[in-house]
């Protein structure tokens, strides 16, 4: 029997446990494609936790009326619709921001995330927890994103959101601003989370059987006494 | 039985094959290769200056620290005494351009062994020569100064600084055949001189370090790829003769192709390794937007080694295809 | 049959919705968008054209061209904005030319995907300032490794002479195609 998570435990577990990049390894292409700079990365996560937020939503509200039959082709509407909204918003109110960003705004539509996250859950879920699911999950992408562009950002252009942090004298890697940097920067981020994730899970195992030998030491003292 | 179980010099040894070994082990072979390298390291010295050293002996100073490093980390034996860090140093070293900087050559070294080496588990687990990753990401990470080269202290030619190959490639400018040969020409420091590496190279085939199979099949490759391209169009596509000596094409061959960890095991897989980079080679630098293609083409070829040794394995006698 | 009129109800719904949505709020930011774009037109017309004051597009041509003119409404030149193969994808870029088009004034990269740091070169002063005042006749050329000695010539951006001769061939290219609409008389 599924223990049944609180709001916040929904939130959260989309930031560590079952975080879009790291763990379900979801929403590779932006993740890759726009991170050459840190607010490139903020400004993508934001654009596409706004269309997690609002079509988890209303695919959860909706999820009862919808046929299984056609529900897949239902959310890809749904999703469309809210893509082409931030899609339409960026380009009239950021139109900087839009032109950095390129082709990856209404490649949302197609961003596995979002469409895993109404199939996994928003459809199975009611309204409230699909909403704290979205925001979650927008989080941990939000992060991760902030932290592969702070990384390219920094080794590629000497700057962390456009401040300079590294001196003059360090000559700028190109690689990091190149996709092989890309993939080289998530490699090893991901590599480094899951070494440590098992050294956490190994801590915790060790624990467990040094409390059950102190127990069963006491017990088996208590009876010889 | 008892005299068994108390005597430790008694005790049954228990052991998967193979059970004969050679009294050359992997430490010896690295070290051969080494000593293999050597000429062209004087060549680098002779043609480019003392620097060049340095930079030769940053690389190798850094691989061993790296792996030292990581496998003090991972807490693992510490292996740098096997020679095959001190190898991807010296290789790493000879493939940089002249005057290169320092602190990057470090950070290739770094690179080299970290990603290219122990991320995978370490030596005999790596997937792509080391030494060529590290250039691979110092030519991506400083595509400038890894272009920029240096004329050789002996240069005739003293207006272009261009490597025979780029020469060639977008100004139709031949180089001669003996600079090309001794080495007095513009390029990485420990590639040019044709026969430093030939000195090289072939003492470790001689010595059956290096399987002749990979080195000929490569040569035989570009003999004839590049051949037909000649023949159709000698003032458009350079003789098989200068593809063989300019670039890294002789170094690449000997030294980097032949790494035992990522080249194929069987004969057949060999055969179709050689040829597969030859053809990729040609089809750079005639028809890609560099000058040279030796680097990729060991990449690439490096990437489907697994698969051409498990389609070339020789088969049980009897077994069906 | 009940649950196919329902599949078909409930796609239809949500289209509908969607699309009566979405018209809306096309209807807002269209506006904005179209302003956005001609402000940045405009911006690079007149920064390739110094001189220029108000400007007209020249219709019926496959490619864009403007008519600068200046302060007392006289011509004071061309801004031809066209694009290319560069070395990994379109190199957009607008030049303003002198009325004869026989002297460039300034050139501007409109939009480019070189590679950073080697053909992004091309964006920065150093190579751009070499245009300003550049002779188109005899057409621009490209010299690599020595200096320019010649009022057509420019020197080439070391490491980058696939993208440094793409940015050359546009240019060249766009001011071709103003000589034929000017010898036909549409200028």
């Amino acid at each position: 029997m599924k223990k049944e998570k609180t709001l916040l435990q929904e939130f959260v577990k989309g930031i560590d446990e079952i975080n879009p990049v790291m763990k379900q390894a979801l929403g590779l292409c932006p993740t890759l494609a726009v991170t050459v700079s840190a607010i490139n990365g903020i400004a993508m996560a934001l654009a596409t936790t706004f269309v997690l937020m609002f079509s988890s939503l209303m695919i959860s509200i909706i999820r009862k009326l919808i046929p299984s039959q056609v529900r897949i082709a239902s959310y890809i509407v749904i999703i469309a619709t809210f893509v082409t909204i931030a899609d339409l918003v960026m380009k009239a109110k950021f139109p900087a921001m839009s032109k950095a960003l390129g082709p990856f705004v209404p490649l949302i539509v197609v961003n596995c995330l979002i469409l895993g996250r109404a199939e996994a859950f928003a459809s199975k879920n009611n309204p409230l927890k699909a909403l704290f699911d979205a925001l979650g999950n927008g989080a941990g992408f939000l992060i991760v994103l902030f932290i592969m562009g702070s990384i390219r950002e920094l080794f590629g252009s000497r700057t962390i959101l456009g401040f300079h942090i590294l001196p003059h004298s360090f000559e700028p890697m190109l690689i990091m601003i190149l996709p092989a940097g890309a993939f080289i920067t998530l490699g090893l981020l991901m590599g480094f989370k899951n070494a440590y994730t098992e050294r956490v899970k190994r801590k915790e195992r060790e624990d467990i059987v040094k409390n059950y030998r102190a127990v069963s030491k006491l017990e088996s003292t208590n009876q010889g006494l | 039985m008892e005299t068994i179980t108390t005597n430790p010099s008694y005790k049954l040894e228990l052991s998967s094959s193979p059970h004969i070994h050679s009294r050359w082990s992997t430490k010896h072979a690295m070290w051969f290769v080494v000593s293999a390298l050597l000429p062209s390291v004087i060549s680098a010295v002779i043609f480019f200056g003392i620097y060049q050293l340095i930079v030769i002996g940053v690389s190798v100073l850094f691989s061993i620290i790296t792996e030292a490093a990581i496998k003090k980390i991972r807490k693992k034996e510490i292996t740098v005494t096997d020679g095959s860090a001190v190898i991807t140093g010296l290789l790493l070293g000879l493939v940089l351009p002249p005057n290169f900087s320092l602190s990057a050559t470090a950070l290739g070294a770094i690179f080299s062994i970290a990603v290219g080496k122990e991320i995978f588990g370490g030596l005999g687990y790596n997937i792509f020569n080391p030494a060529l990753v590290g250039r691979a990401f110092l030519q991506a990470a400083y595509p400038v100064s890894m272009t920029t080269w240096k004329n050789p202290n002996y240069a005739v030619d003293t207006v272009t600084s261009a490597t025979p190959l780029s020469a060639f490639k977008f100004d139709k400018i031949f180089t001669q055949t003996e600079n090309l040969f001794l080495g007095n020409v513009s390029g990485s420091i420990g590639e040019t001189s044709a026969i430093a590496i030939l000195i090289g190279g072939i003492f470790l085939v001689a010595i059956g370090i290096v399987n002749y199979r990979i080195p000929l099949s490569i040569i035989l490759g570009v003999v004839i790829f590049g051949g037909i391209f000649w023949i159709i169009d000698p003032y458009k596509y350079p003789s098989p003769l200068f593809q063989l000596l300019a670039g890294g094409f002789l170094f690449g061959t000997f030294f980097m192709a032949t790494d035992w960890v990522t080249s194929p095991i069987t004969s057949k897989g060999m055969w179709i390794y050689g040829f597969c980079i030859s053809l990729i080679i040609i089809m750079i630098r005639l028809f890609g937007g560099l000058p040279e293609g030796v680097m990729y083409a060991i990449l690439i070829m490096n990437s489907v080694v697994p698969l051409i040794n498990r389609y070339t394995r020789s088969r049980i006698f009897g077994e069906r295809r | 049959m009940k649950i196919v009129i329902r599949m078909i109800l409930t796609l239809t719904i949500i289209g509908v919705v969607a699309g009566g949505f979405l018209a809306n709020v096309a209807q807002w930011a269209n506006p904005l968008i179209e302003a956005n774009k001609k402000a940045e037109t405009e911006k690079a017309i007149f920064l390739v054209q110094p001189d220029g004051k108000s400007y007209q597009q020249i219709k019926n041509t496959n490619f864009e061209i403007y008519k600068v003119f200046g302060e007392n409404n006289e011509l004071v030149g061309y801004s031809i904005a066209h694009e290319g193969n560069g070395f990994q994808g379109k190199i957009r870029l607008m030049v303003g030319v002198s009325s004869d088009l026989n002297k460039i004034k300034q050139l501007e990269i409109l939009d480019q995907v070189e590679t950073p740091g080697l053909g992004t070169l091309i964006l920065e002063p150093p190579f751009r300032k070499q245009f300003s005042d550049l002779s188109t006749d005899p057409k621009v050329n490209l010299v690599k490794g020595v200096e320019p000695s010649k009022p057509n010539e420019i020197q080439s951006i070391t490491g980058a002479t696939i993208s440094s001769k793409a940015v050359v061939e546009i240019i060249n290219k766009g001011i071709e195609k103003a000589r034929i609409l000017k010898e036909r008389g549409a200028l």
